[in-house]
């Protein structure tokens, strides 16, 4: 039994599932489900689809390099049952996920980062340009000292929406 | 469900070629199919039978064979089974003529065939391997990948002759 990835989004193909096309070329191509199978009859390039893994470690959304991927690698030849071996392998698996987890948030976390910062400020510039759609020009110079702090949360949420409104 | 396919063939079409097979889909046969299958043909691959043209991936002589009868299966051969089938274009020089009725073995299949694990298995184009009546193969070579179907069938000699097995 052999636990294969599907070439269009590269999850794992379990025994019992999925297609697989060979090539005259001999070349193999398995899918998982048939989404995957019918985007590759569409001749979609998997490296352009965003859903997929390709795509993902292209752009840099997902790890590319770590120690972790080493202990899948491809392996052909069999080795001899020992039921030590196997025990030691399964624990091992679910460590080197747990690691490889915590990694890929970690590495997510890093991505995100300065992103509520930027909304901060992309939302106090907003403010200070736009306040006119909201209020009059006459009734905020009427009464500034009442205006900014007071209507700071109403007009974010407003400009939030005037925002989506006007996309 | 008709306008998203109606649509999607439309944007897709310029870029497919009609080689590509494809499969599935059998349920959308309405008018759509007939006025766009020059766009993308959906074909629901079917089994090999009488009339069925195959390509002959030995080095027996023949290019071309069509199937007469498929011996075993009421709707037709699949991957791995014998046929008989005539010789409709052949090499100059090689060891059967046109018009020659002959065995062959389905080495390759549009038909996804189900493999035991559950899994599928299907090829790009229908192609056969000339074979005598004892079930040994005319020809010296085999080209293009086989499947290890043969292997259930006893077509033991097939399979040493292949080059790649899938």
């Amino acid at each position: 039994m052999r636990l294969e990835k599907c070439w269009f989004c590269s999850s794992t193909v379990y025994p019992g599932h999925g297609i697989q096309f060979v090539r005259n070329d001999a070349k193999i191509f398995r899918f998982c489900r048939s989404k995957c199978h019918k985007n590759f009859k569409m001749k979609r390039n998997p490296r352009k689809v965003k859903w997929t893994k390709a795509y993902r470690r292209l752009h840099g959304k997902d790890m590319t390099q770590d120690s972790t991927f080493e202990f899948e690698r491809k392996r052909n030849r069999p080795e001899r049952y020992d039921r030590n071996l196997a025990e030691n392998t399964l624990k091992a698996i679910k460590k080197i996920d747990k690691v490889r987890v915590e990694r890929e948030a970690r590495h997510h976390a890093k991505r995100m980062k300065g992103k509520r910062a930027k909304e901060q400020r992309e939302a106090a510039k907003e403010l200070e340009q736009s306040i006119h759609m909201v209020k009059a020009p006459a009734a905020l110079q009427q009464e500034p000292s009442l205006t900014l702090p007071k209507i700071k949360v109403k007009v974010s949420q407003q400009q939030l929406e005037e925002n989506r409104m006007e996309e | 469900m008709a306008w998203t396919s109606a649509s999607k063939l439309f944007f897709v079409g310029r870029s497919l070629l009609n080689g590509l097979s494809n499969h599935g889909l059998g349920l959308w046969r309405t008018s759509h199919e007939i006025t766009c299958s020059s766009l993308l043909s959906q074909q629901q691959r079917t089994f090999i039978q009488m009339r069925t043209n195959l390509k002959v991936v030995d080095n027996s002589g023949a290019k071309r064979i069509m199937c007469i009868q498929a011996l075993k299966g009421k709707k037709g051969a699949r991957l791995g089974d014998t046929i008989v089938a005539s010789v409709k274009e052949s090499q100059p020089g090689g060891k059967v003529k046109k018009g020659d009725v002959v065995y062959a073995v389905v080495v390759r299949a549009a038909m996804p065939r189900g493999r035991c694990d559950g899994s599928e298995v299907k090829f790009d184009d229908n192609a056969a391997v000339l074979v005598n009546k004892q079930g040994e193969p005319i020809g010296t070579r085999v080209f293009g990948p086989v499947p290890h179907e043969l292997r259930k069938k006893k077509h033991v000699k097939i399979l040493s002759l292949a080059e790649h097995i899938a």
